[in-house]
Formats: C-alpha cells, structure tokens, sequence
C-alpha cells in the first residue's frame, strides 16, 4: 500500500476545505481573491501531481479502494482541468461576490469526489465519489439564493439526483449480494466462480446500475432533470455540470461496465446499445426545439452522451479508448461554448437566449470564432476534435458489429446540424447590435474561451500524443479488458 | 514534402496570410488571392511536366503516418484523372480571382479572399487523397467555405439556399463516413492490420451485399455532391443565391469533387457493388439528362438556364463512369474538364451581360446584344457551340466517347442519353437567340468585352479550341488511371466470345501495375 498516491486527491480536498475557510476571513478582499486563488493553485499541483505519477506502476492504496493507474491519473489531469476553466468563469461573477469561498470550495470538493469516482475501486467508494460531487453540486445549483430559478433548479437536481442515486445503491447492493464483493477487480471472478452469470440477480443488479448511471450522465429517458437545472443553475457552475459530471458519470461507467462487469458483456452489451440510439436521437431531436443557449446546449449535452455511450457498448479497448478522448474533446468545445455564453450573459439582459448572440461575430469577432469552432466541432466538422472523437467511436462500433449503431450516430449528426449551424448562422448575422459596448470581458473569461477554441483546433490535429495517452489508460485498466 | 503536398497547402497558406492584412483593405487580399492562385497554378503545371503519364498509381505524392493510432495517414498524390481535375480547380479558381478582383465586392474583403483559398485547399485535397479519412476531411472542409461564401454574400435567400446545401451534403457525406469505416474495418477483419489508404483496400474481396451496401453509400454522397437527379434538391436555392463567381466554381469545380469521388473511390473500390447498381444510377444519370434539359429550357433566368444544363452535362459524366469501359469513363474524365471550362465561360458571360444591364439576368429583358458587343456575341457562339457538343467542339469528343462506351453496356441509356444532345442545341440556341439577336434594347455597347474580362475568357476559349482538336491532350494522361479504376468493374458481367459464364470476381487492379 502507498498513500502517495492519492495526493492529487488529497490536494484538491483539502484545498477544498481550505477555500471554505479563507472565505469567511473578515478581511473582504482576502476574502474573494484567495479562494480562488488557492483552488486554482491546488488544481495546477494536482496536475502536476498526477504528469508525476504517470509512468510509474499501478498501484492501489487503502486497502484496493482507491486505484491509481493511468485511467485514474488521465481523468484526475482532465477533471482539474475542469476545475480551473470553471474558477475562471467564475472569477469575477458579480452575484458570488460574498460567497466566493463557499463556490471556490465546493468546486474543489466537487472535483474531489468525480477524482474519487474515476480512482474507485470497491462499489463504495464509486458511490462514495458520485455522492461527493452530487451532494456539492446541489448546493453549488442553487447558490444565488435570491433567484427563484436558481433555488428551483438545486431543488430538482436534488430531488432527481436522490432517485438516481438510491436506485445505483440499490443496484450496487445487489451486486454485492451476488459476488459477496465490494472489490471491482474479484467482481468477475466471483460472478464465474459463483456462476451467476447467468443468473437474474446480477442483471437486476445490471439494470439498476445503468438506470442510476443514466441519470447521472443524462441518458434518455432519465434525462428530464438536465434542461431544467442547467437553464436554472449560474452558468459558470452549468458548464461544470456538463462537463465534470459528464466524465466521472464515464469514469464510472468504464470502471465498471468496460471493466469489471465485462464477463457479463453479453447482457449489457445490447440495452446500453439501445440507450445509445435513444439518447442520440431524443437528445438531437429535443435540442432542435430549444430557443435558450442553456438548454440547447443541455439537450446536445444530452444527445453528446449517447455519443459517448455507442463507445461503452462497443465494450472493446478502442471503445474506451474513443470515449476517453471523446471526453476530452467534449470538454474542449463545451467550455468554449459557455464561456461565450458566460460573457454575452453579463453583457445583455437574457443574454442567455441564442438570439442574444445575433452578430457577436462581428462586434467581437474572437468570441465569433470560439463559438463557431465549438459549434462546428460539437457537431463533427473534420478536421475539428469533436469528428476525431466521432470518428474513433463509430469506428470502435463498427469494429464490434454495431453498424447500425454508427449509422444511428450519423444520423443523429446530421439532426444536429440544425441546431449547431443555427448558432453560428446567427453569431454572424448582421442586424442591429445587441451588445451593450460599455462593458468589459473579464480576461479571464476570454483565456478560457481561447484555450479552449485552441485545444479544439490543436486536439485534432495533433492528436497521435493524446491517443498514445488514451490508450494507455484504457489499457491499463486493471480488470482483463483485453477479451 | 512533395509537389502535391505543397500545392494542397498553399491555399492554406494564402488564407491564413490574409489576416495579416487589416480589415476593409481591398487591395491587400485581393492581391494575395490572385498571387496564392497564380503561384499554385505554377506548381501544378510543374507537377504536371514532372507527371509519368504511363503510370496509373499516385505519384509525386507523400505517405507519412498522421493519426497512427487510428491507421490514418497523410497520404497525397496524384493520378491521371486528378491532374487533370486540379489542374481544372487551380485554373479556374485563378481566373475567378481575377474575375473577383476586377469587381471586389464592399463587404468583408478579407474573408471573402479567405474563404475562397479554403475552398481551394479542400478541393484539392479532395483529388489529391489518398488516403479515404483524408478524403473525408477535405470532403467537408470544402463544406464549409461554400456554404459561408453563399451564406455571406448570397441574394435575399441566402439563409435558406445555404442552409439546404450544407443539410443534403452533410446526409450523404455522414453515411460515407460510416461506409468508410465499416470498409476499412471490414476489410481489416479479426486479426489484420487496420488501414485507409484507397490503393490497400481496393485489393480486398467484398462479399457482393457487401460491396454493394458500401457502394451505395458511397455513391449517395456523391451523387448528392454532383448534383444528379432527385438528390439536386439544394442546387436551384444555392446556385440562385450565391454571388455568380461562386455559383460557377460550384458548378465548374465542387461538382467534379463528386464525379471525381464516383470514380476514383466508388468503382474501383466496390466493383462488384458498382456493377450490380450500374443501371440504377445509370438510368438516374438518364433522368437527369431529360429533366436538366428540360429544365434548363423553360428556365427563366440565364444562370438558371446554365445551372439545368450543367445537370443535365453531369448526367453524362456519370453515365459514362457506370458504363465501366475504358472509353466510357475516358470520355468521363475528358467532359469533366470540359464541362468545367464551359461552364465556367458561361457564367462568365451571364455576369457580364447581367453588368451590362445593371445586374439583371432574366431573359426576356435581354436582346439584340450582339449588334452592340460584336467580340462578346462571338466569343458567346463559341461557348454555345462547345455547350451543346457540336461536332469540333471538345464537349463532341467527351460525349461521343461516353456515347459509345454506354452503347456497348446499356444501348437503352444511349439512346435515350441521345436525346439530351437533341435537347442541349434547344436551350443553348434559345440562349444565345434570346440575349444576342433579336431587337435593339437599351445600350448593347456596355455589354462589349473589356479588358480583364477577356484576360479570363481567353484562357477557357483557347482551352476548349485545343481539346476540340486534340482530345488526346486530355485523354493520353488519363488513360492508364481511368483503366485501372474501372477494370475490376468492367471484367464483371461481361460475357467473353467463347461465351464463357461471366466472372465473379474482380481482377485484383494489382495486375495493371496502379499500385
């Protein structure tokens, strides 16, 4: 056993609880600028942490319930990634102003508890993980206390996320009723050894999972949460949503679906293939209805994670490997678009409607080009590093017999056309400006609108480095992937 | 980095130089388009005196590894068809630069210089790939360009013409991504090595529903890309709406892309698909010989008019691709460089005619030119004549090869193909009657030919006149390309003297030395 090697977990925690106290320091302007500050630090040290780490063994620590190998160290670089794009966003949100230390601090526990999922190794830690940054992310929705939408949307998310919660710990419990293990990596053994394979318990336990999973990760038809609470919650905290939850929600699927629930592939293999295409195509469908940025982006959230499902069902290495850079990428254009989303926001009263955005491109022809690109790449355009990641997930189905499945992706792209081009046909319209010229983008906002429109571009084009990266932690994953 | 390399990047290049030029300033960006164009055009020619004209494989190309985790690579080079075929977009995109930067237009210089050199780089690499996921991305790379140029400067339809492009080509080009993948995984099997290049994969044996499954994706897209009859539903909006140098690159070049495809990936990759579709896509390609010429007779305006007839041109081409024999698809290759030099001089002259009656196009507002423009209705009759395939004329050589290879296949299609020819004198003369002849109106003399106007014209008419004369020009160099694309297709189904069952499987294009 080692126990450096949670360090970047324990950073990003402990810095997490740092952050709530700095928050209430009497002095008002430590008070705002240090939570921030420290999270920022913290996130960069964990990082750094894990490029450490890279390389090395895999290694468990706390008796087998916390795995580090190159998935956990991949996910921990991503996630903190995350946390920082997402403490910029928030930088200099005028309505947190005396709250700083309580969003700073539980952003950080947030990304605390989506490390933990992508790092669990025993079923509780895994919900452990899930409950950390749920929990976190129901206070975080419904922090602007004086709107009623925002109140409304912590309400739902955790009236919705309590449901989604107990039916995966209902469903965990099962599995361990039925492998007498909590240790992902003995699950198979035990389910053979046992021979419950083919038994109903397990695939209860199965469904269960999946069901709480889903609603975690937005699939249809457990996504009825996502519009509401993204439209309601600050919008700084909705990309977080979007993009945090969605990888640990993988994280977790791939621990154990791709992993250790593998030998039961043939049960899973064709209902989580059937998610797929119904997420792809409602969440595609949906989003074309929606006349709010927010929600718009909530619904493509919804149909990008049917995307990422087609690459769980593939159940092969390259299908890990596909959802692994697939996150990347998702996370890359996401955040450019809400960070255009965060800056018009601030300018124009119900900036967040997509008719706000009428001629950005020509008033701020910048941020014109960080939303076309997201745009262009969420919806596939080569060489952008959304087709990269569509492009290795249809692959990964094709190769697993799943055609019809990348067919159902194709035609869920071509849905999603409709919704993605309007954006950035209106984004160059010309037509009275909408913009309020007097106000300033906080820098911040606009490093994290660049960085992410550059890795867009430079994800694709440079891609071999981060696949190697990819690759290695699919294949690194403890249980035998490789079948 | 080879010649191919170079001349598919330096668009590229020119694209991102034109940043450097500050906003609104006119004579900075379209400087360098005329310049990126002249130079590009330069090393195509120098390629094209370097090029072995008795090979049929890539050459002057490169191969190296891109994404090699996913097996993709940069692998560029080019064959018979395609040197022709970028020869054909360097040209006229040169010419269309200069047509541009003789009338620059008042709004956003720069991007419209930019746009263009993109959609130059992504054609090129389309004729130039040969790798298929590299054909992909420069498949929709061109996508993009087009569709903003329609969308930026277009008439009042604009939103709509583009945002139809952009839908129809996105649901064919979707589908071939899933056809390429399944190809290539396909074609890798349980244990094999996983590769894109099109020369690799053109060795594998398909099962026949197989083969024609992919191949009718494949071609779905390109048909779509071409237009061809139903899937033209995008053409009248987009060609209507965008500026007239666009729509005559849509019309002269983007459509090749399609053709190109056809022939170039379908056929040779999916033979024994192609021959099981051949008459299908055959009689489409009929259809959209009646119908564009029908069409192209009633239209109103003269860009409408020079739009149809392009369909209808283009139903040639691809019918004398599915004809699968060497002359067939030689007179192919030959009426896609002819087609897209007449077209390209006859949008020329609808804009000119339109300057000179202040923008308008429709036809019953234009006559009796010629007595003002004497230089232009000449230059007109000429164009005219090559448009409908007069005997002399180059588009006579292209159709009549074309002709004769669908006559040995599907005698049907030929003769009711004939009719098209009948057809294409009617709208053409009515054309050229209606604008040039007829009764004096308004002032004819400002319809007369300037300077730069025929600094673009001259080229596209001395290129018709020689290919008229010597189709071999063209046809030499194709030649040993065109047979290693359709030979798989044509052994199929033939029955030989001997009267022999016919073969089942493709000859391997290994054989004729195309690798």
């Amino acid at each position: 056993m080692n126990t450096s090697v949670l360090t970047p977990f324990l950073i990003v925690s402990g810095a997490g609880v740092l952050a709530l106290l700095l928050g209430v320091l009497p002095a008002r302007r430590a008070a705002r600028m240090l939570p921030t500050a420290t999270g920022i630090v913290a996130l960069v040290a964990a990082i750094i942490m894990s490029r450490v780490q890279w390389g090395g063994p895999d290694e468990t620590a706390l008796a087998s319930n916390y795995l580090s190998d190159r998935f956990t160290l991949l996910l921990d670089s991503i996630l903190a990634v995350i946390g920082i794009a997402v403490l910029l966003l928030a930088w200099r949100e005028s309505s947190s102003a005396d709250k700083r230390g309580e969003y700073a601090g539980l952003i950080l526990l947030s990304v605390a508890g989506m490390m933990l999922v992508a790092a669990a190794g025993t079923t509780i830690v895994l919900f452990l993980g899930i409950e950390l940054f749920s929990v976190s992310l129901y206070i975080l929705c419904a922090l602007e206390t004086w709107r009623s939408r925002s109140l409304e949307a912590g309400l739902k998310y955790l009236i919705v996320g309590a449901v989604g919660s107990g039916i995966l710990v209902y469903g965990l419990a099962l599995l361990y009723g039925a492998t007498g293990t909590t240790v992902l990596s003995e699950m198979q053994h035990a389910l053979i050894d046992g021979d419950m394979l083919r038994d109903p318990l397990p695939i209860a336990a199965l469904t269960m999972i999946v069901v709480g999973l889903g609603f975690k990760a937005s699939a249809v038809p457990f996504h009825m949460w996502t519009p509401d609470v993204y439209d309601g919650a600050p919008t700084p905290i909705t990309a977080f949503m979007a993009t945090g939850t969605k990888v640990a929600a993988f994280a977790a699927f791939i621990r154990l679906f791709s992993d250790s629930l593998l030998g039961m592939f043939d049960d899973w293999r064709l209902p989580v293939a059937i998610l797929a295409a119904v997420t792809v195509i409602i969440g595609n469908i949906a989003a074309l209805l929606q006349p709010g940025m927010k929600r718009m982006l909530a619904y493509s959230g919804v149909a990008q994670a049917g995307y990422l499902l087609i690459g769980i069902a593939a159940g092969s290495v390259a299908g890990v490997e596909a959802v692994l850079y697939y996150l990347l990428a998702y996370t890359a254009m996401t955040m450019a678009a809400f960070a255009v989303v965060v800056m018009r926001e601030r300018e124009v009263l119900d900036g967040d409607q997509i008719g706000a955005l009428r001629g950005i491109g020509r008033s701020r022809p910048m941020m014109g080009v960080v939303l076309t690109l997201a745009m262009l790449s969420l919806a596939g355009f080569p060489p952008l590093a959304g087709f990269i990641g569509k492009f290795m997930l249809f692959g990964a189905a094709v190769d697993a017999d799943l055609t019809w499945l990348a067919i159902v992706g194709a035609v869920g792209s071509m849905i999603s056309l409709g919704y993605y081009l309007k954006v950035v046909a209106v984004a160059w319209q010309s037509g009275p400006p909408v913009d309020d010229t007097t106000y300033r983008t906080p820098r911040s906002v606009t490093i994290v609108a660049v960085v992410s429109a550059a890795a867009i571009v430079l994800v694709a084009l440079f891609a071999d480095p981060l696949l190697t990266l990819c690759s290695d932690a699919a294949q690194g994953l403890i249980g035998t992937i490789n079948r | 980095m080879s010649l191919t390399t170079v001349l598919i990047l330096l668009p590229l290049v020119g694209a991102a130089l034109t940043l450097l030029v500050p906003a609104g300033n006119r004579d900075g960006a379209r400087s360098i388009g005329v310049l990126i164009a002249l130079v590009a055009f330069g090393f195509n020619i120098a390629a094209f005196a370097k090029f072995d004209q008795s090979r049929g494989a890539l050459q002057l190309g490169d191969r190296a590894s891109w994404i090699s985790d996913l097996a993709v690579e940069w692998n560029v080079g080019l064959d018979g068809i395609s040197i022709w075929m970028t020869l054909l977009t360097t040209g006229l995109f040169l010419l269309a630069f200069i047509a541009i930067a003789a009338r620059m237009p008042d709004s956003h210089p720069r991007a419209l210089i930019a746009l263009l050199l993109l959609a130059e780089c992504g054609l090129l690499g389309v004729f130039a790939a040969g790798d298929l996921v590299l054909f992909y991305i420069f498949w929709e790379a061109m996508l993009v360009p087009f569709a903003l140029l329609i969308w930026m400067w277009g008439d009042r339809t604009r939103g709509r013409a583009a945002a139809s492009f952009v839908i129809y080509t996105m649901v064919g080009s979707l589908l071939m991504l899933v056809a390429i993948l399944s190809a290539a995984f396909m074609a890798k099997g349980p244990n094999g090595t996983l590769t894109f290049a099109i020369a690799d994969l053109a060795n594998h044996e398909w099962t026949q529903s197989q083969s024609t499954w992919l191949f009718a994706a494949f071609a779905l897209a390109f048909l779509i890309k071409l237009p061809m009859f139903p899937f033209h539903g995008w053409m009248a909006g987009a060609y209507s709406s965008a500026p007239l140098v666009v729509t005559a690159l849509l019309s002269a070049v983007m459509s090749k892309a399609g053709a190109f495809g056809l022939l170039h990936i379908a056929v040779p990759l999916f033979p024994v698909g192609a021959e099981q579709l051949a008459l299908p896509v055959g009689s489409l390609a009929v259809c959209s010989i009646i119908y564009g010429s029908l069409m192209a007779w009633r239209a109103q305006t003269m860009r409408m008019l020079v739009a149809y007839s392009s369909l209808a041109h283009l139903g040639f081409i691809v019918l004398g691709i599915m004809s699968f024999t060497s002359i067939g698809a030689e007179g192919a290759v030959l009426q896609m460089f002819n087609h897209g030099v007449v077209t390209a001089a006859a949008f020329a002259i609808v804009g000119i005619i339109a300057r000179a009656k202040h923008g308008t196009e429709e036809m019953d507002q234009i006559s009796g030119l010629a007595k003002g423009a004497p230089w232009l209705a000449g230059i007109f009759l000429v164009v005219t004549m090559a448009a409908l395939a007069i005997p002399g004329s180059n588009a006579f050589a292209g159709e009549f090869f074309i002709l004769i290879g669908t006559f040995e296949r599907h005698p049907v299609l030929a003769v009711l193909a004939c009719f098209g020819t009948a057809y294409a004198a009617v709208y053409m003369l009515r054309l050229y009657q209606t604008t040039m002849n007829g009764p004096l109106d308004g002032e004819p003399k400002k319809a007369e030919l300037r300077g730069l106007d025929v600094l673009y014209l001259a080229p596209l008419v001395a290129a018709m006149v020689v290919v008229g004369l010597w189709p071999a020009a063209v046809t030499r160099t194709t030649k040993a390309s065109v047979e290693c694309a359709t030979t798989a297709a044509g052994s199929l189904g033939l029955v030989t003297a001997e009267g022999q069952p016919p073969r089942t499987a493709p000859i391997t294009t290994e054989l004729l030395g195309c690798r």
